[in-house]
């Protein structure tokens, strides 16, 4: 419970809710010290501060927060991060301990202000529309891109790029004749090139905008003359836009049999973050691209435009025979870097049955924080529906989004922090609390974060900075703050601060910290580690080290006797700790068997994003089971789960799966359920159904909806996930109503746990 | 046959020689349309057609190297003609001599019915059918009703075999020039405007094709697909590696976009509003033509290119040559007509190749080096026109018009044949020249003229007639393949008097024009003018031996036949082409060496000795009848100030501009009817035009220019009046070339002078 309360207030999540005295302690726990931060956890509750915070004037400069010790007489507070006693300011003499501000009282260890100067920036949204499509696919597209301009408010700034063999860039809110910019899709567009098209090259003075005066975000020549003629406000643009959409045809350009049209998605995406970086720097702003295949000319290729060339897959990297493959990493990589730098988001809509190249790409959703959603085809309800909520709004009427953010974290002089992991990119800060060890992006007290929605989660890693000779006393408290500037959908600009504290634990009552074991952070943690790692690993390598992290981690705190396997037993803290990393091993994250490059990337992204409940459905999917016999209940997601007469549902977070099991699938494919004396089954086969269309409801992006029956090529989604308890080689052991056997050389859970057991209670290791 | 006896058809009217000291005033009042002669009773071919410089060709080479002569033939291929001038002839076969091709044309010697000797070769050819003949003075004579053996010109609609491949449709593009010089003059709007109005009377009926295309810093293509329901512009600023931004609509079907055109045409002018267009001086016109080329070159056709101002970017880039020392009075000679770059004429040959000619409307006050982006023209064909008083929009309007709605041949070759042992050997006229006798013409326009200079290799002592023949093989604008046909048949003469007495002057002075141009490109304008004079003087020195009473000292004696030579060289060293003094914009001087070079014989007599009316003696009296309706007529005036009255008003009339000087002392009548205005005082000091007043005198005036107008090939004068005391005075007095200017002698001083050098 306390756990939970924790996220719900704070939106933190640590692996060890108590701390160890020293470092060495630290390494010994195997999972490090680390927590997943929600920044914008949705707070309908937090009360609206309309003033700035109060800053400490000595490093880290944290704010003032409920662990302060205020002195409401001399009317001054004392930092609990740097011990320095700061006097309030003017404007808080007022202060009693009858009458105090938000931002001491207990509960709001999270509270947001909101900056009070500073003029409100617009939203910008860059559309990037890849135009080699079928009709159909165009058309959705573009109906999806229709219905969001009726979203925008009306003063968001809009711009199009489309690109096929050439990219064209599209001047908004002319009369008659629409004019548009072309560029060679074989080239990358240059900065000099965007500057001359924005007249900015010419000597022309840039001029300010009505309104933009004095933004300390915008001080650059942001709102440039020639910035109107690609970037119009949504109320200036709407009819020219809605005719330019509407006008807007498949690529012309002829595609020889054999071939792959050509389409310059690099040299488009060149264009779009470039023109972004000269117009709009340091303000908030989504570039949205949609692709409806594979980069197949210029900068950024993945697969050249010979059909009979089929773009890389895993065996092909792995024989290094994917040629394409470093330089547009290298290329989306640097593009990604650049938007990140200007604080600009990019989305990618990807829509193809092939691979899009989403591999080489991903790091510009990545860096910046960018929605990734891939589908068969824009004219599919996954895309529409997931496109559309982006677009969502929350209680209060504004877009579940934030952007152009810097989050710093402060800490007591005990921590340190070690990196982050997730979609922020350093700002190369350093208020004192670094370790000099790195996990994802460290070095840096300070990151910066493009794009973020409520959900946004990153990992924070931290270490003890004490040594093991003078080790933190007992009792003392940790100090977290967690200060996330934003731009506010609105245009404002907010601070939002997380102050936790978690208390030091003697090493003589190691008890208390295995009791503090958040398993399920634990598992998102490890499971995002080993993301990285994989990033510079083989996927063996990866498993070795998580085999052994969990070995390591149980002979810390499991109770055994030496050599005794069956006297091994793990506390409830760690009860379900290994069979997260079963399914995690066999997960999509670390298994390439059946999964595309791209899909991969996809996967990896979304586990990078998510909060630890959405992460841990990604790892070890949900398992609903429907009969006649009661209510719907949880099942194991094992093979045994699996019965005749049962209805399952499968939540993998990216798949949304119905399993009708034999006896049902017979049953309805006779029509039972059509005939009035059947009322029953009827509503046992759309209770799952319901259940569905209920997750589905707010999920984003939209999961892939799989409705299958027992036997069919389909249920291979459920069958890879569930714990093959029986499988084909075993199966002869087992009763014939005991489940369904599960055609795979893996290992059960249980020969793991068997494993694990012997390792971990072996005095040799 | 005595070379006499062959000259008798000739005879009767040059016989008489002529003293030009004596008689100076030899401008004839109504220029005699000379004839070329019939020969052996065969209607000959209009000499506005096709000439030559000699009426009687000389035998050998060392005959006419004897006589000083130019010898050229001057050739309009594809000049407007009614039916009646030029029959068509649509039978199937077309008959040819087998050996070298020549048509079968009325000079040619039926042996018998069926047999028919050469008259370029010489092989004797038989037919498949019997010609029906009558034997004549020992000749066969046909007395088929065959057009091709009574028609001197002819044309033929092509069978088949004379196609490469299929007709190419009418391709019309435009390109504009839209940088901020350009839209300084707003001529945007005034080629929108005529566009938009000619639009159903473009050639090519429903094969048309058009595009238009406009560039500044960077190119600006339209889509005009027929789907769309607007216009699309895409803008292209990388030069350095050029693309098409679409592979279509950037070039459409006329009739199909026809909605689309008249939309951009309607837009165009305000989306190149020079209030809204932000500053921009850059002028990339070479990148532009090859944009337009690459759309244009699938099928061949026209490229029109507007350039209002030195190309400074891009690809064909040009830096600015002319200096104000080059223009000031006293320069030595003239600079920068040569081309400071291969780039356009590398363009032009690749425009050849694929059947593509580019037309170039310079508008430009400012040096916008002619001489180098002419070579685009020249080389494919194309037409050249500048227009440097802009903006004054009325000629180019005028001129423009007619530009759109004329006749076009496309894909076009033109062969010479001449008899054996003559050759050619210089060109005149833009063209890409093929092999020796092939010119290559991706477009052939009513405008086009060609000159050509001949030499006799063999003696054509026993040659009875020498025949020159040209064949225009081109694709007509309904998609036609069609071959024009002129055929020159001319005596041979063996006596030098012969050659003298069969002198055209004025197509001896349009060749040597021509080729004083080409000598100012490859020597300098200096020598171009020693050339003038030295051919003068070697024409005079000439005709002297033939006197049968030749004195000592060299009288300024000229066959009546080349009365005008003198006069003609005279105004020739004081033309904008060839004068040294009074600063010449070099693009001025270069736009009237094109001239000469692609001027119709007519047209350029009057270009270089513009022709003078009384205007103020214009009245129903003038009126003479024509086959074709009534035509005013008014004499011609010497161009002189001895013949310009302060009581009248005068008009002269180069083919360019119809100048219009009105005296002090006018009638109050005449400034009444024709100018609208009580008197003299109150007239304008410059206008353009004549009011169009209600009065018989008026309208006589009116049509008087119109009439003026109408016989021009391709540049329609505009009308300039100019009241005598105006500041714009010098635009009709720098046309008084008898007179004698601050650098320049008088035509009397100049024939003073020749006698001294004569005699020297
Ligand atoms: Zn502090
Ligand atoms: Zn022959």
């Amino acid at each position: 419970e306390f756990i939970q309360q924790n996220e719900e207030r704070d939106g933190v999540r640590f692996t060890w809710n108590a701390l160890p005295a020293s470092r060495l302690e630290g390494t010994r726990l195997v999972v490090p010290v680390a927590c997943l931060f929600t920044p914008l956890k949705e707070r309908p509750d937090l009360p609206p501060v309309q003033y700035d915070p109060v800053v400490s004037n000595r490093s880290p400069n944290c704010l003032l927060n409920p662990f302060c010790q205020v002195d409401f007489h001399a009317k001054t507070w004392t930092c609990p991060l740097s011990h320095q006693r700061n006097a309030l300011p003017s404007q808080y003499r007022g202060i009693s301990e009858q009458q105090q501000p938000a931002e001491i009282l207990p509960q709001f260890t999270t509270l947001e202000y909101t900056l009070q100067r500073g003029s409100t920036a617009p939203l910008v949204f860059l559309i990037v529309l890849d135009t080699c499509m079928e009709e159909d696919d165009l058309q959705a597209a573009k109906e999806s891109l229709q219905m969001a301009l009726s979203l925008l408010p009306q003063n968001a700034m809009i711009g199009l790029i489309t690109f096929g063999r050439v990219v064209q860039l599209h001047e908004l809110g002319c009369e008659g004749i629409s004019k548009s910019y072309v560029f060679k899709g074989t080239k990358e567009v240059m900065q000099k090139q965007i500057q001359d098209l924005l007249g900015l090259a010419r000597g022309s003075q840039p001029q300010q905008q009505q309104g933009g005066q004095g933004n300390p975000v915008t001080q650059q020549p942001s709102h440039i003359s020639g910035t109107n003629r690609f970037l119009q406000p949504v109320q200036m643009c709407d009819m020219s836009l809605t005719d330019l959409l509407s006008e807007l045809q498949c690529d012309p350009w002829p595609v020889p049999v054999g071939k792959r049209p050509l389409r310059a998605a690099g040299a488009a995406m060149s264009l779009a973050i470039g023109l972004l970086e000269s117009t709009f720097p340091n303000t908030g702003a989504r570039i949205m691209l949609f692709i409806g295949g594979p980069c197949t000319q210029g900068p950024g290729i993945v697969v050249d435009n010979e059909l009979k060339n089929p773009i890389r897959s895993y065996l092909s990297i792995e024989k290094g025979d994917a040629r394409y493959i470093k330089k547009a990493t290298k290329f989306y990589d640097s593009l990604a870097s650049r938007a990140a730098e200007s604080g600009h988001i990019v989305d990618i809509f990807s829509c193809a049955l092939d691979q899009n190249g989403l591999y080489e790409m991903k790091s510009l959703c990545s860096k910046t924080g960018g929605h990734l959603v891939m589908g068969d085809s824009f004219n599919t309800s996954l895309f529409k529906q997931s496109f559309q909520r982006v677009f969502s709004k929350d209680s209060k009427g504004d877009f579940r989004m934030a952007f152009n953010a810097t989050l710093e974290v402060k800490t007591s002089r005990e921590l340190k922090v070690i990196g982050a992991v997730g979609p922020c990119i350093s700002m190369k800060k350093n208020n004192g609390s670094v370790s000099d060890t790195e996990i994802g992006v460290g070095g840096t007290s300070m990151w910066k974060m493009c794009g973020l929605d409520p959900s946004t989660t990153v990992a924070f890693f931290f270490e003890v900075a004490n040594q093991h000779s003078a080790p933190v006393p007992q009792g003392h408290r940790g100090i977290i703050q967690f200060v996330l500037s934003y731009q506010h959908p609105s245009g404002q600009r907010r601070i939002r601060v997380t102050t936790v504290s978690r208390n030091f634990v003697d090493s003589s009552t190691p008890q208390h910290i295995h009791a503090s074991f958040d398993q399920e952070a634990a598992a998102v943690i490890l499971a995002r580690m080993a993301m990285i790692k994989a990033e510079a690993d083989d996927g063996p390598d990866v498993l070795r080290w998580l085999d052994r992290s969990l070995i390591r981690l149980c002979q810390k705190v499991g109770e055994y006797l030496k050599d005794d396997p069956s006297s091994f037993r793990l506390s409830e803290a760690f009860s379900l700790f290994p069979q997260f990393v079963f399914h995690l091993r066999r997960s999509q994250f670390l298994q390439t068997f059946n999964n595309s490059p791209d899909e991969s990337a996809y996967y990896k992204n979304k586990l990078l994003l998510e909060d630890v409940t959405t992460c841990l459905v990604m790892i070890q999917p949900i398992l609903y089971s429907y009969s006649f016999n009661g209510p719907p209940e949880p099942v194991l997601l094992d093979s045994s789960s699996i019965q005749p007469d049962k209805i399952l549902l499968m939540d993998s977070f990216f798949h949304i799966l119905i399993f009708h099991g034999e006896t049902i699938a017979s049953w309805r494919s006779q029509g039972f359920h059509n005939q009035p004396d059947h009322e029953n089954f009827r509503q046992l086969l759309q209770a799952p159904m319901d259940d569905a269309q209920e997750i589905l409801r707010n999920r984003f992006p939209m999961s892939r909806y799989i409705d299958c029956d027992q036997g069919d090529s389909q249920s291979r989604f459920l069958l890879s996930k569930v714990n093959p308890s029986q499988t084909h080689n075993n199966m002869y052991g087992w009763g014939q109503d005991a489940g369904a056997p599960v055609l795979t050389d893996d290992v059960s859970l249980q020969v793991f746990m068997e494993h694990l057991k012997k390792l971990a209670v072996s005095s040799s290791s | 046959m005595s070379g006499f006896s062959r000259m008798e058809l000739h005879q009767h009217q040059f016989l008489e020689s002529f003293d030009l000291l004596q008689k100076r005033h030899i401008v004839p009042p109504f220029p005699s349309k000379t004839e070329n002669a019939e020969f052996e009773g065969k209607q000959s071919i209009d000499p506005e057609l096709f000439c030559c410089t000699l009426n009687a060709f000389p035998e050998t080479q060392s005959l006419l190297d004897k006589s000083r002569l130019p010898l050229g033939i001057h050739l309009h291929p594809f000049k407007e003609l009614s039916e009646e001038e030029l029959p068509v002839v649509h039978s199937g076969v077309i008959l040819r001599c087998r050996s070298c091709r020549a048509y079968l044309n009325p000079f040619v010697h039926f042996l018998d019915r069926r047999r028919w000797r050469c008259n370029v070769c010489f092989r004797v050819n038989e037919t498949h059918e019997d010609i029906d003949c009558e034997i004549s003075g020992g000749h066969f004579v046909p007395k088929s009703k065959r057009t091709e053996l009574r028609r001197a010109a002819i044309e033929y609609i092509a069978p088949s075999e004379y196609m490469l491949r299929p007709p190419q449709p009418t391709v019309l593009f435009f390109v504009l020039d839209v940088s901020s010089s350009a839209l300084e003059s707003g001529y945007v709007s005034a080629v929108c405007k005529c566009l938009k109005e000619t639009l159903s009377s473009l050639p090519g009926g429903s094969r048309t094709l058009v595009g238009i295309l406009a560039f500044n810093s960077a190119l600006h293509f339209f889509n005009i697909k027929s789907s769309l329901s607007q216009p699309q512009m895409m803008v292209v600023s990388d030069l350095e590696d050029f693309f098409l931004p679409s592979p279509e609509g950037l070039l459409v079907n006329l009739k199909e976009s026809r909605e689309q055109v008249e939309s951009l045409l309607e837009q165009l002018p305000s989306i190149y509003d020079k209030a809204k267009s932000p500053f921009d001086p850059k002028c990339a016109l070479g990148p532009a033509i090859q944009a337009a080329f690459k759309l244009v070159a699938p099928s061949g056709g026209r490229i029109t290119v507007f350039q209002c101002g030195l190309p400074n970017c891009g690809a064909g880039e040009l830096k600015a040559r002319e200096t104000t020392a080059d223009l000031s009075s006293k320069v030595k000679d003239v600079l920068h007509l040569d081309a400071a770059t291969d780039f356009y004429k590398q363009l032009a040959l690749d425009c050849s190749a694929q059947q593509v000619a580019v037309d170039v409307f310079l508008l430009s006050s400012a040096y916008a080096d002619l001489a180098s982006t002419s070579c685009v023209s020249k080389f494919s064909s194309g037409c050249v026109y500048h227009y440097p008083k802009f903006p004054d929009f009325n000629k180019f309007k005028a001129d423009f018009r007619r530009y759109l709605t004329r006749s076009l041949g496309f894909e076009a070759v033109l062969r010479i044949r001449c008899t054996r042992g003559i050759s050619l050997h210089t060109f005149h006229g833009h063209f890409f020249v093929r092999s020796t006798d092939l010119l290559s013409l991706p477009n052939v326009n009513p405008d086009h003229s060609f000159s050509m200079q001949l030499a006799i290799e063999e003696s054509l002592k026993d040659v009875p007639s020498v025949c020159l023949q040209s064949a225009l093989l081109y694709t007509n604008v309904q998609g036609e393949r069609r071959i024009r046909i002129f055929t020159l048949c001319l005596p041979v003469a063996n006596r030098l008097s012969d050659l003298y007495n069969s002198a055209n002057q004025h197509a001896i002075i349009s060749l040597l024009s021509k080729m004083g141009v080409d000598r100012s490109l490859a020597s300098s304008v200096g020598d171009a003018r020693e050339a003038l004079i030295t051919a003068l003087l070697d024409i005079l020195r000439g005709y002297h031996q033939t006197q049968p009473n030749s004195q000592r000292s060299l009288q300024l004696i000229m066959p009546t036949c080349l009365s005008l030579l003198a006069l003609r060289v005279q105004a020739l060293l004081k033309h904008k082409a060839f004068r040294l003094s009074g600063g010449v914009p070099v693009d001025h001087r270069v736009f009237a060496m094109i001239l000469l070079k692609c001027l119709s014989v007519q047209d350029l007599s009057r270009f270089i000795y513009p022709s003078m009316y009384a205007l103020h003696e214009l009245s129903e009296e003038n009126i003479i009848p024509l086959r074709s309706g009534a035509e005013y007529s008014l004499p011609t005036l010497q161009l002189s100030a001895e013949k310009v009255s302060r009581e009248g008003a005068y008009l002269i009339d180069d083919g360019q501009t119809l100048t219009t000087w009105i005296g002090k002392d006018i009638s109050a009548d005449f400034c009444v009817d024709i100018m609208g205005k009580e008197s003299f005082p109150l007239l304008p000091e410059a206008s353009v035009g004549f009011p169009d007043l209600d009065n018989p005198r008026s309208k006589a005036v009116r049509d008087f220019v119109r009439q003026l107008q109408n016989k021009r090939n391709g540049h329609t004068p505009s009308v300039i009046v100019i009241r005598e005391d105006s500041r714009l005075k010098s635009l009709f007095t720098q046309h008084l070339v008898d007179d004698r200017t601050e650098s320049a002698m008088s035509y009397y001083e100049f024939l003073v002078h020749i006698q001294k050098e004569l005699n020297k």
